[in-house]
């Protein structure tokens, strides 16, 4: 959409001036105020709940009160503005994060504030040095060593859900015989289910020891296992995303393929993996993102030491990621310290926000080219 | 158009081949669910079989795998079997082999002594031989003789005892140390995989057929493998946990069952340590988080599908909404600790942990509830209106019930997702590591008017509470330690409580599912 | 798929009204078909000129438990039209689809009796799905290009079967062909009267094509693998009448090489472009089988004649 010239925009304004006072006209004036007060008086314990005031009580048992009038006398119009407010909620939640986030990761970055080119920037030198330590000094906050952890569990995580959970998508979408298939994705869905506590549990009592043993580290630790349990627990997206999209590949185009004598494999690699691309790559961003933000399973069976492992690659070393860092810190911390894990969260929620946004906008590219073929 | 040459519509018998072929596919699937055991140290590798080492029969097989699928090629080759080899194997095939290749140079000059320089021209040499012989031939060699050869060559190192029980070889500045143990393992897996891929191919005689086979034996062992961990996962707990579930169970003493692991609480006076406050926890955890998201996503979901104009405003909210579904549930405990403790008289309490979990379970219920509301057929929609029933009445009456299994489907496992999760209340919720009976949140007998504000007030819910997941946590960072009987038996007992309260609701929703699919087709 | 047969036959009947209409003077009209006949084996044993190139023997095809074809036994002779005709739901297109086992794809079709392409049969033990296909071409009543452009649309077939190898390692290794790739393409389309209009945009996507030109292009496609049967289910059904028209003269015309089986709602059309003329009705049976004119000028059965001329389907 393109903005309006300023002339159009004057103009769009009165019309809704004159739609709404049409729609005041029209509207029974008790409705209008049990709607107004209902809205208006949410509003007020909204933010008497920011403010954290204790009269917050009052506008809310006013909302509650008016809604409950409203809904008994005017049902329809108190339905739609109720829905509407629900409809804000998901906005207003997600605004909150950001601020009460940002907010609280402010000392931090202004305590690792370093200078580039002879300006000073807040927060670059969390990702300039790589000393992390709260305690002695000098006390430092990189995020570096933390952010080297989430790409090595993502990485092996990624290797791990991204081919299986693509042929496992494959074998659900196309291959599997009804039977099988009713079968198999309620089991995949399962494994969603399965708490990361309790993969945490088995990798600490099991997997941990198991790999001290076979691999003779010292303490079980590894980014190895890391990444394939939090593989493991992504897996479960990256198939019922990736199935979906190879679903809306319509059958038509499967059967012309098939028809020309074509093996059901060829069809799958030439024509439906093909105009489900963006669906599937979607789906293992989705993955990635799981794998990001997974924290329990990471927090239990890694070491809690933030350093970088050397050589860089080393996957038999399991410091820290950026998840488990909050995880193990939060409570404990105080001040800046707090600050900087509110920092490693903000870090955290920018760049799964991004893979969200992006796979969403491939996904949009994937039904609009695939809408011009139903 | 005339036709050069007619192939035969109905293929000649290859019985012999296709049984041969097959049974290659079947001894490198045994192979590899033999590796897979060793890899577990379900056997060792240096167990006794008919005489000889494992380790040394495993390299027998292998040898014996990798000349077969040499030969299954040679015979395609030399016209001996009817098959429909295509001119080359391929690019993939080509590209996966010359890496293979450029790897087993590497580590074989590696282990002759040569140093980096040398692994490096070993490895490129032997891989460029590897994609020339890949690519170069027709289909047939090419798909059986790099990989015969590179399982001859696994074969080879095993049978010789090159690699094998008691081997080992330090990873230098990997602070790791690779033993013969898991070695050995994973080369039988390595080579049974690629023997087996190529065995299918010569099964399907080659050609598009042959390829066909080949992927779908890869497929159906990545699908049987992920439900092989599933099923692994779920009966190793419930066999680690039942111990301590059914501890002291009893039937028809004076409460028609007893089960103290779920009635008790873990205080010095419970003789047998006991879960209930957690659970107690976790089903208040979810009721609330229930009261707040399901109203607000079902409510959400219907102003946008059946109100909103399509137009920024809702282009903004699905945005959001997806944003929720995958923001980490890390990031959702640091807002709950941010925005929520501050609000509720500063500690971890209750009713964090319920909005906290709430906002989380909002994009599921938003999500599947919109799916289910826009899956109702226009038509009723139209068919309402035409009755000159007004819009609220339609979506009351109409749209609401036909899009109820799809709603309570999607809240049920939503609600099984949420009910396991533990970092968002690790940092809202807290709570003890071994809560006694009397820990508990009673709820419901807590409420309190007063005459100051806010006026009603619930000390249960401002306290600070455990929950399943929280607690099997705080057990592990205690080490597993407690001043109970037996630490590990207990926290399996939980681990195997709260994977069945999650996987309870698992199965209530995909049951609901069924039930609504078959009542739909009926 | 009897809900959008219902729909095509709205369409039809507006592409009937609009072409030339050479089937009034058949529509002899009769007494009212109320008694129930038999279907008599003798209208289906017709004995066509010509070689035969498939035999079907008493074929029967269950979904489920519903029944969906009757013991349908026919001969469809070489380098002919051959038009399948009926109201919804009376079989023909399982019937089209079970000649190149396309019913295969849907797990719960049981088909018993044979089908024979050059006296052999396609449901016996070891038959090669891809050979069967290569030779039993098909076009779908929709068409569906593949989202890739017009000339990969047309290479697929050969390229998927190792005819033409146009990838990267074959630039390599030297095997590439551009040659025979173009001179397949352009024949193909060619032979499918598209070429004139597509060969300055070969590498345009085949979805920007109008929905005639992509049913031709998807004609062409089955072409390029040089089959000797083609199958065609309604081709023309989502076409508008010119783009229609064209689909029938190239029927016409490609039957000169080709055995051209095609199913069909509009019994004009089946009067234009056929040869010969099977009319299936409800329940799955072929009630009479005949040279085209024969079948439109003087039907043996009660219930064919009462469909032809609109009383009854």
């Amino acid at each position: 959409m393109s903005l309006p010239p300023q002339t159009d925009w004057r103009a769009s304004i009165e019309r809704r001036l004159t739609g709404t006072r049409e729609f005041v006209d029209d509207t029974d004036p008790e409705a209008l105020a049990a709607v107004l007060v209902s809205m208006g008086s949410l509003l007020a314990a909204f933010v008497g709940f920011l403010l954290a005031s204790p009269w917050t009580a009052v506008p809310f048992g006013a909302f509650l009160i008016a809604t409950g009038y409203g809904w008994a006398r005017h049902q329809a119009l108190v339905a739609r503005a109720v829905t509407f407010a629900m409809t804000t909620v998901t906005l207003v939640t997600l605004g909150l994060i950001v601020v009460f986030i940002f907010a609280e990761s402010v000392p931090a970055f202004r305590y690792e504030t370093a200078s580039a080119f002879g300006v000073s920037v807040p927060g670059l030198g969390m990702f300039t040095q790589a000393r992390w330590d709260a305690v002695s000094d000098p006390v430092r906050y990189s995020l570096l060593p933390m952010i080297h952890g989430t790409v090595m569990v993502t990485a092996i995580a990624t290797l791990v859900a991204a081919p299986l959970g693509v042929a496992a998508a494959l074998f659900i979408a196309e291959i599997a015989p009804p039977r099988v298939r009713e079968l198999v994705k309620p089991g995949i869905e399962v494994l969603a289910g399965i708490p990361s506590i309790v993969y945490g549990f088995i990798g600490f009592t099991v997997i941990n020891p198991w790999a001290s043993g076979a691999f003779a580290l010292n303490g079980g630790s590894t980014y190895l296992f890391v990444g394939m349990v939090v593989g493991l627990m992504a897996l479960p997206t990256v198939v019922s995303v990736a199935e979906d999209a190879l679903t809306s590949v319509p059958d038509v185009m499967k059967n012309g393929s098939l028809a020309l004598g074509a093996t059901d494999w060829q069809s799958m690699t030439s024509i439906t993996l093909p105009a489900a691309f963006s669906g599937v790559s979607a789906a293992v961003l989705l993955g990635v993102g799981r794998a990001i933000g997974e924290t329990m399973a990471a927090t239990v069976m890694l070491a809690g030491i933030p350093r970088i492992s050397e050589p860089l690659v080393n996957v038999f070393y399991g410091y820290e990621t950026l998840t488990s860092l909050i995880a193990r810190g939060y409570g404990s911390a105080n001040g800046v310290h707090e600050s900087a894990l509110f920092a490693a969260g903000v870090v955290l929620f920018v760049t799964v926000l991004c893979l969200s946004v992006g796979s969403q906008y491939i996904e949009a590219r994937m039904r609009r080219r695939l809408g011009g073929v139903e | 158009m005339s036709r050069a040459t007619q192939t035969a519509l109905v293929r000649d018998d290859r019985t012999l081949y296709e049984a041969a072929a097959g049974t290659a596919v079947g001894l490198a699937g045994v192979a590899f669910a033999a590796g897979l055991a060793a890899l577990l140290g379900v056997v060792a590798i240096d167990d006794p079989v008919v005489g000889f080492e494992l380790s040394v029969v495993f390299g027998a097989v292998l040898l014996a795998l990798g000349v077969a699928v040499v030969g299954f090629g040679m015979a395609s080759r030399l016209g001996y079997v009817d098959a429909a080899p295509q001119p080359s194997a391929g690019i993939v095939a080509a590209a996966a082999f010359t890496g293979i290749w450029v790897a087993v140079g590497a580590i074989v000059s590696g282990a002759v002594g040569l140093g980096t320089g040398g692994r490096l021209g070993v490895g490129v040499v032997s891989g460029g031989i590897a994609f020339a012989a890949t690519a170069l031939p027709r289909e047939d060699i090419g798909s059986t003789v790099p990989a015969g050869t590179v399982t001859v060559l696994c074969g080879l190192s095993l049978v010789t005892g090159v690699v094998g029980p008691g081997w080992e070889q330090v990873l230098v500045g990997y602070n790791a140390t690779l033993f013969g143990d898991t070695v050995v393992p994973a080369i039988v897996l390595f080579a049974s995989l690629v023997s087996g891929w190529s065995a299918a191919k010569a099964y399907g005689g080659f050609g598009a057929r042959g390829r066909n086979v080949g992927a779908y034996v890869l497929i159906y062992l990545v699908v049987c493998s992920i439900l092989a961990v599933l099923v692994g996962l779920v009966a190793f707990v419930t066999v680690k946990g039942l111990p301590g579930l059914f501890n002291g169970f009893g039937v028809g003493s004076a409460a028609l069952i007893s089960w103290p692991f779920l009635t008790n609480g873990a205080g010095l006076l419970a003789d047998i340590a006991g879960v209930f406050p957690a659970l107690v926890g976790t089903v208040w955890l979810v009721i609330g988080a229930v009261l707040f998201a399901v109203p607000t996503g079902v409510g959400a979901a219907v102003f946008l599908s059946e109100y909103a104009e399509q137009g920024r405003f809702t282009a903004a909210v699905e945005v959001a909404t997806n944003g929720l579904w995958s923001t980490p549930s890390i990031v959702f405990g640091l807002f709950g600790a941010a925005f929520l403790i501050p609000r509720f008289g500063n500690q971890k309490s209750l009713i964090a942990g319920m909005l906290t979990l709430g906002f989380m379970l909002l994009p599921l219920v938003l999500i599947t509830s919109r799916e289910a509301i826009l899956a109702v057929p226009d038509e009723y929609r139209d068919a309402s209106a035409a009755l000159g029933v007004s819009k609220w009445q339609t979506i009351r009456s109409v749209v609401l019930p036909a899009a109820i299994p799809g709603v309570t489907t999607g809240v049920i496992l939503g609600v099984g997702r949420i009910a396991g999760e533990t970092a968002p209340i690790l940092l809202t919720m807290g709570g003890g590591v071994l809560p006694a009976k009397s820990a508990a949140p009673d709820v419901l007998g807590s409420f309190q008017l007063s005459a100051s504000p806010p006026f009603v007030s619930n000390p249960a819910l401002l306290e600070a509470t455990s929950a399943l997941p929280y607690q099997l946590y705080a057990l592990i960072t205690a080490g597993l330690s407690g001043n109970i009987q037996n630490p590990q038996e207990y926290a399996w007992g939980l681990a195997l409580t709260l994977l069945l309260v999650v996987l309870a609701f698992y199965a209530i929703g995909i049951a609901t599912r069924y039930y609504f699919r078959r009542k739909l087709h009926q | 798929m009897s809900q959008t047969d219902t729909a095509e036959t709205a369409e039809n009947a507006e592409t009937a009204a609009t072409a030339t209409n050479r089937t009034d003077s058949h529509g002899v009209s009769t007494t009212a078909g109320e008694t129930v006949e038999e279907t008599r084996p003798e209208w289906t044993s017709y004995e066509a000129g010509g070689e035969t190139k498939l035999a079907v023997d008493d074929l029967d095809v269950h979904y489920g438990d519903d029944h969906a074809l009757k013991g349908v036994s026919m001969d469809v002779p070489e380098r002919s039209v051959t038009a399948l005709i009926g109201p919804s739901g009376c079989g023909k297109s399982t019937f089209l689809r079970c000649l190149n086992r396309m019913n295969d794809r849907i797990r719960a079709a049981s088909v018993d009796g044979t089908v024979e392409v050059d006296g052999e049969n396609i449901y016996q033990d070891g038959v090669d799905l891809v050979e069967l296909r290569k030779r039993v071409g098909m076009v779908f009543q929709s068409p569906n290009p593949f989202p890739k452009s017009i000339r990969e649309n047309v290479s697929y077939g050969p390229r998927k079967h190792g005819d033409i190898e146009t990838g990267l390692l074959a630039k390599l290794t030297g095997r590439a062909e551009p040659d025979r790739e173009e001179a397949l393409v352009e024949r193909s389309l060619q032979r499918a009267a598209l070429w004139d209009e597509v060969n300055d945009r070969l590498e345009d996507n085949a979805l920007g094509l109008s929905g005639g030109q992509q049913q031709r292009l998807c004609i062409a496609r089955c072409l390029a693998v040089d089959p000797e049967v083609i199958l065609m289910d309604e081709p023309a059904s989502a076409l508008d009448p010119i783009a229609t028209s064209k689909i029938e003269d190239l029927i016409e015309d490609l039957a000169r090489d080709y055995t051209v089986v095609v199913v069909t709602h509009s019994m004009q059309q089946a009067a234009r472009v056929s040869d010969q003329t099977a009319v299936f009705l409800t329940g799955g049976e072929l009630v009479e089988y005949d040279d085209t004119e024969k079948i439109f000028e003087n039907p043996e059965s009660q219930r064919v004649e009462d469909y032809i001329s609109g009383k009854f389907g």
